[in-house]
């Protein structure tokens, strides 16, 4: 029988990766540019608007608010559509069968926009939750949530009436991509709402840094990579028009990736607070990915072995092998960075942005255009438009990526080294932190020509793609299918999967590794000798019965619910393995010997201005167990003044950061100064923050922060807190007892007294405000709230607890019982 | 074309049945076909030796305890650059006496200009360009007033330590100068007593 695809749903997402795609880029070539010239948003865009718009810097525009836009557009918008457009296109294909439901395949396509017109709405108004890709507020979570079961739905469903029997390599990955996201998306997602705009997460301190990054790291595996291998494993041997190179390559690689994959989350956080045991394992499956990674590469690549001569005349197989290059590239640079030692240097970077970019401008970037540049004269049954303007498309976002990266790989290693030289006598730090960002202007300035170069490439192809469209008309592909038999597919039960020695082997293997970690004394090496026991029975049993190990994989893949359940116990194991235990072991007890002080209502309240501004964008929380660290931000004379565990424990979310563009801010506050707590006397005092936020420039020389002009105008919302805290109490952060009326006055009296300290504050344009009147405007305005909280930063008290024994699920507290319990030098930290 | 070429190659067949051989895979997906060739070697090796890696670090990190933790280590270095910026700090102040730093540092043209470039990096924000304060960020060190001592060693100890731990700081905003030993090393500490009291000569002629 003949049946018609709808490749209508991938050719709209098709659009709207393109459209998105400029949007999301645009706005990093802006944000870029602010990095260049914090002149970009203000006197810029007085000049440009002839003076029209006056302004020192609008708040919808500026850095913190326009980074999660940029990552979120191109992440979610750009290669999102993408992805979509690649999946529906090929799973009915490779399951011979329609989409399942045009009416889902609609909402999902409309309902994916829907959400991202929201983010472009939300993240200028400074609506977010400040957890790196995880940005958008909850109502947007839970539509994003509920697109995606659409989506699944749709996905299986079509698999489930292909008339195909077995699953391609193409669809394993779509599945580990759609359970995964699933898993991910919603645990790092989990909130309480304070209003319809703002919510906490109900994971806090070093909780809330593990979830995020096992989220923030797999978003990057399970929506940067999953999806795009499975779009290169269908897309690249149809241009190429030759065979995969290997299957067994596949098989191995495939499920290698999506169990390691999971548990390289904590290279995020190498050197930080973490507990060391998660450090260690970061950094470790981080190494064992290189190969499965690297499987990917070579599959594509040798797959056009002996077919090198399209290279020169097929754009799609260039932007193709160019991508997966990329693709290998930043496979083998990832594990570099999360060698603890490599990171030292490399991590708060600009290394870290360019490895990124080599990846999504690389990788994402060029593999998608390769997939456009196919679909269109097949989605408009006629000839691509121009050739050689791909070509030149081609050219150009190749020159933009390696001036990007080489840019990004100068700055990150210069401030690298820079940070860490000391002074000649050994004393003491060479550089200020100023000067390293003086340092890197020129890096800057590549970086942003880069960007537009890569920007400008794109518009190219959106141009190409345009003209390619209008040339033709839209058709939709059709085919000849025999209907499969039912008894041919779908045959096995789950209780299949474990009757299979493979599995039996290999769950046997991870189960006492997974054990290992975890034993108290004697029992480690019991499943050390287990380990080495079955990794050799598991040996032996394949090389006497490969066949039936392959064959049973082959079956396998004629059963879909099976081979996702599998799946996804593969994706699961990891973050259970670290999450859970770290979520069980006793919080209050893990402090490593300091205890955070509970905000007051007013510190809070800037802490949340902090939080929705984006500050995380260029300011760690962070000082990490480093020489360079401890001496630029601990105080002098306190020799483990590296950040405790204990001294993030109630912030909701974490603020330790990713990026320093500026220097660290854990300890920029102080003790306070008064008995009512309300005035404390941090790095800096109270007018320099003043001063600062107003021109930052003015103290801090060079500095290419942006002012805050608005912080001097918009009120504090004190409304707000009563609720807010409320739920930090439901949380577990003990706020002491107070009625809302109390905390509101609170808030107020701790605002006024900082206000009292600022009597010659001068805000231009407001010169008429002086004495009381001045106290009375300062005191509501968000400037105060954020000076309360910039000097409660790092405030603490002593914790002295005295452990019996060791919890079972902390294998640093085991190993410290095993070998320092009676060595006094030590267990003082 | 291309692919005919390769099937008349290639035995087509599930799986390879002898050691060595490249079998072009029977099932074919919407036109799609795959090779099954061996595993590269390098590529295993990597694999293996990352995984015994894993094993080898564990065992002596947790097993056999042979490394230190971060914050042993990160606390152990601190110690020794507090005892190396000790002992530079006495040596420099042994060298010095107020009769010294200024008549003799004060006065050398050189050191006066490398003490007003570190002024002009940090130190200018809150006592001024010209070292009046006018923001009143910190205090003027041009009045003739020397709150916490006018000797110089004793403005070098201000410098290198901050304001007095018992000081009530500055009205009305409690500002207190943080300690800058950390930052700029005894030397440069004393390149900026120089520079200030080369800013202030008739304050400090009775040296």
């Amino acid at each position: 029988m003949t049946i018609t695809y709808d490749d209508k749903t991938p050719r709209q997402f098709m659009i709207a990766s393109i459209v998105w795609g400029l949007v999301g880029m645009l706005v990093g070539v802006i944000a870029a540019s602010q990095l260049s010239w914090w002149q970009a948003n203000g006197q810029f865009i007085e000049t440009i608007t002839f003076g029209a718009i006056k302004t020192e810097g609008l708040s919808w525009l500026t850095y913190g608010r326009l980074r999660p836009l940029h990552t979120n557009a191109v992440i979610f918008a750009f290669v999102g559509n993408m992805a979509f457009s690649g999946i529906y296109y090929s799973t009915q294909r490779l399951c011979k069968c329609r989409t399942a439901s045009d009416r889902l395949s609609k909402i999902h396509f409309w309902g994916w926009q829907a959400i991202i017109v929201g983010a472009v709405v939300t993240f200028p108004l400074g609506l977010t939750q400040s957890k790196e890709y995880a940005e958008l507020i909850w109502p947007l979570d839970i539509a994003v949530a509920l697109i995606w079961v659409i989506f699944a739905i749709n996905f299986f469903w079509t698999l489930a009436k292909r008339n195909e029997p077995s699953l391609y390599v193409a669809l394993w990955f779509y599945i580990a991509t759609i359970i995964t996201v699933a898993m991910l998306y919603i645990v790092n997602n989990l909130q309480i709402p304070t209003s319809l705009t703002h919510s906490y997460p109900i994971f806090g301190g070093l909780q809330d840094a593990l979830v995020q990054w096992w989220y923030g790291h797999n978003a990057v595996a399970f929506f940067l990579t999953t999806p795009i291998l499975g779009i290169m494993y269908y897309f690249l041997p149809k241009a190429a028009n030759r065979p995969v190179y290997s299957y067994r390559l596949s098989i191995i690689h495939f499920w290698a990736l999506v169990f390691i994959y999971i548990w390289a989350g904590p290279h995020h956080l190498l050197n930080t607070a973490l507990p060391q045991w998660l450090q260690t394992l970061g950094m470790l499956f981080s190494l064992m990915l290189w190969a499965p990674s690297w499987g990917g590469m070579l599959n594509g690549l040798l797959t056009l072995r002996g077919g090198w001569s399209q290279l020169r005349t097929d754009p799609v197989i260039k932007f193709f092998a160019a991508g997966i290059t990329f693709y290998g590239m930043a496979t083998f640079e990832g594990p570099l960075l999360a060698i603890r030692a490599v990171n030292e240097l490399s991590h708060y970077t600009d290394w870290g942005i360019g490895h990124v970019h080599s990846g999504a401008l690389g990788w994402n970037g060029l593999m998608a255009a390769g997939m456009f540049y196919w679909l269109a004269p097949r989605f408009w049954k006629t000839e691509l438009w121009s050739k050689s303007l791909a070509n030149l498309h081609f050219w150009i976002a190749l020159v933009g990526i390696l001036l990007y990266v080489a840019a990004m790989w100068t700055a990150g290693i210069t401030q690298g080294l820079m940070l860490s030289q000391m002074n000649e006598q050994g004393t003491g730090l060479k550089y200020e932190f100023i000067d390293t960002l003086l340092a890197i202007r020129w890096p800057y300035y590549f970086r942003t020509f880069g960007g537009s170069l890569y920007l400008i490439g794109f518009a190219l192809c959106a141009f190409n793609i345009w003209k390619t469209a209008k040339s033709g008309s839209p058709v939709n592909g059709t085919a000849e299918v025999t209907p499969l038999e039912r008894e041919k597919k779908d045959f096995l039960g789950l209780k299949a999967i474990f009757a299979h020695k493979s599995v039996q082997h290999i769950f046997c293997v991870i189960f006492f590794t997974i054990l290992w970690i975890f034993a108290p004394r004697g029992g480690d090496y019991a499943a050390l000798a287990l380990v080495i026991v079955f990794s050799v029975l598991a040996v032996r049993a394949f090389r006497r019965d490969v066949q039936s190990w392959a064959d049973f994989h082959d079956r396998l893949l004629e059963n879909y619910i099976p081979l996702t359940v599998l799946a996804f116990i593969a994706v699961a194991i990891g973050g259970a393995v670290q999450i859970i235990p770290t979520l069980i072991v006793d919080r209050a007890k893990n402090i490593e010997g300091r205890l955070q002080e509970i905000y007051t209502p007013l510190e809070l309240a800037g802490r949340d201005i902090y939080v929705a501004e984006g500050c995380y964008g260029c300011h760690s929380q962070m000082i990490r167990t480093l020489k360079p660290d401890v001496m630029r931000y601990g105080r002098i004379g306190v020799n483990d003044d590296y950040s405790h565990l204990g001294e993030s424990i109630y912030d909701f979310p974490h603020q330790w950061g990713s990026k320093r563009t500026g220097p660290d801010l854990a300890r920029e506050g102080g003790p306070a100064t008064d008995d009512a707590m309300l005035l404390r006397s941090g790095k800096r005092d109270n007018l320099w923050h003043f001063n600062h936020f107003l021109n930052p420039r003015q103290l801090s020389p060079g500095s290419n922060m942006p002012p805050y002009p608005w912080f001097f105008e918009d009120k504090t919302d004190f409304k707000s807190l009563p609720g807010r805290i409320a739920v930090q109490r439901r949380l577990g952060v003990p706020f002491p007892a107070m009625t809302k009326d109390e905390i509101e006055q609170n808030a107020r009296e701790q605002a006024l007294a900082i206000a009292a300290t600022l009597p010659d504050a001068y805000i231009p344009g407001k010169e008429d405000l002086t004495g009381d009147k001045l106290r009375n405007y300062l005191a509501e305005r968000k400037i105060i709230a954020m000076i309360a909280y910039m000097q409660k930063l790092g405030a603490y008290t002593k914790q002295e607890l005295g452990k019996e024994k060791p919890d079972t699920f902390d294998p640093d507290q085991q190993r410290h019982f095993r070998h320092e319990k009676n060595d006094p030098k030590t267990t003082g930290q | 074309m291309n692919q005919e070429k390769e099937q008349q190659e290639h035995r087509r067949a599930d799986f390879a049945s002898k050691k060595g051989e490249v079998v072009l895979r029977k099932h074919e997906y919407d036109g799609i076909q795959e090779f099954d060739q061996k595993l590269p070697n390098w590529w295993l090796l990597t694999f293996y030796g990352a995984i015994v890696f894993y094993l080898i670090y564990w065992f002596v990190y947790y097993q056999a305890g042979l490394i230190k933790t971060d914050q042993q280590a990160v606390t152990e270095i601190m110690a020794e650059i507090q005892e190396k910026r000790a002992d530079a700090l006495e040596k420099t102040l042994d060298s010095l006496s107020d009769k010294i730093l200024v008549h003799e540092w004060a006065t050398d043209a050189s050191i006066v200009a490398e003490g007003e470039a570190l002024y002009m990096k940090q130190c200018f924000a809150c006592h001024g360009p010209n070292l009046d304060a006018p923001n009143k960020l910190g205090l003027s060190l041009v009045d003739g007033e020397w709150k916490y001592g006018d000797k110089p060693k004793e403005i070098f100890k201000l410098i290198n330590e901050g304001s007095p731990a018992d000081s009530k700081g500055m009205a009305p905003t409690g500002a207190k100068m943080v300690p800058w030993g950390g930052t700029y090393s005894p030397k440069q500490i004393a390149q900026l007593v120089a520079f200030i009291i080369s800013k202030n000569p008739k304050d400090f002629a009775k040296f």
